[in-house]
């Protein structure tokens, strides 16, 4: 076989496979939640067919308290990693989501029940009272949430984010990337979604309020 | 408001028949805005539309203000849903053509303001251009 040919039979390998587990996810979502169909396919929203639990982490809120996986129970939880010193995405992504819950706060449900929770991966600029001071600015209800390296790794693995912070000695702004996603938690602290950019508010609260009723649905 | 309204450039361009009239403007400059940042934060971000009237390609060198310490030229780059920011020494603006700075694009990095900056303050910023062109630009603070 040669290279052309090798390379078209790996293609079309390839995209038979993606076909194959696209018609399986579709099915299993036909077959568990028939209406979660409403929601796909979509380019605001990734919705997972079968929500993964998150495990245990450790992290601090801005308050100095206990962010964990117990912090995540009970909420619709809307998570964004980045750090104060970003001048244009973290901003820009705040904006979006503190209009995103002011939607969500006028619709017949409300906003009782989320929260959104901005994770810092750079512990070493941001403090809690910092962080307190940041998030604040866009929301009031927002929580500023940060920890050591590993903890933050821990989340941010489970979740498929992913940072890097190059801190060079004497360096006062150092480079910091970070995934622009925006994660949702339920609140049996499952990976039920994720938000991928470019974020828009009237989009991400319409999603969420469709996602939550259908959950609500499936309760009862 | 402040900006030529596009009536009237169009009127002017029309009087002067040819594009020589657009050729002394060299680079304009639309919708020039700061991002209100929370209080005591030292990074903001400074965006705008930048406009080429010439019919060869201008160069922006650099940028520098009163107000800020640092104003750099930077660009927002998103790889693998990974954002990351670059330093750019220059940025080329194509003949008869916009450039945008804007979220999640092109942006000036404005570092260590001089004073707290809130929604609605002026704050001018020099465009500086190869060749010796230096544009001071009105931008406006908005959250």
């Amino acid at each position: 076989m040669n290279k052309t040919a090798l390379k078209f039979s790996i293609m079309i390998t390839s995209v038979t496979l993606a076909a194959m587990l696209a018609g399986v996810w579709l099915a299993d979502i036909d077959r568990e939640h028939d209406s979660r169909a409403m929601l796909l396919p979509d380019k605001v929203m990734t919705l997972f067919p079968d929500p993964k639990p998150l495990t245990a982490f450790a992290l601090t809120d801005d308050k100095n308290r206990v962010f964990d996986l117990a912090s995540l129970k009970g909420e619709w939880s809307f998570l964004f990693f980045g750090f104060t010193h970003c001048p244009d995405i973290c901003p820009t992504t705040l904006a979006v989501l503190a209009r995103a819950r002011d939607n969500i706060a006028k619709s017949v449900v409300g906003a009782e029940n989320i929260q959104f929770v901005f994770i810092s991966v750079d512990p070493n600029r941001d403090t809690a009272s910092k962080l307190r001071q940041y998030v604040d600015y866009f929301d009031s209800s927002f929580i500023g949430v940060t920890g050591d390296n590993a903890q933050i790794g821990n989340l941010a693995g489970q979740l498929g984010a992913a940072y890097q912070v190059e801190i060079a000695p004497g360096m006062e702004n150092y480079p910091v990337t970070h995934t622009t996603a925006v994660f949702l938690v339920d609140p049996r602290a499952r990976y039920y979604a994720v938000f991928t950019p470019p974020h828009d508010a009237e989009a991400i609260s319409k999603r969420f309020k469709v996602a939550r009723e259908l959950e609500a649905g499936n309760a009862t | 408001m402040r900006w030529r309204h596009p009536v009237f450039v169009c009127l002017i361009s029309a009087l002067a028949l040819v594009c020589a009239a657009s050729e002394d403007a060299g680079v304009s400059v639309r919708d020039a805005w700061i991002r209100e940042t929370p209080p005591g934060m030292t990074m903001m971000a400074g965006y705008m539309v930048l406009r080429n009237n010439t019919s060869r390609p201008q160069v922006l060198v650099a940028a520098s203000s009163a107000g800020f310490e640092t104003v750099m030229i930077h660009r927002t780059i998103v790889k693998d849903g990974m954002a990351g920011m670059v330093h750019l020494s220059q940025i080329e603006l194509a003949p008869i053509a916009n450039l945008i700075f804007g979220p999640g694009g092109y942006h000036l990095m404005l570092m260590n303001p001089k004073r707290t900056l809130r929604a609605g303050d002026p704050v001018v910023i020099n465009l500086e251009f190869r060749g010796g062109l230096v544009l001071p630009v009105a931008f406006e603070v908005r959250n």
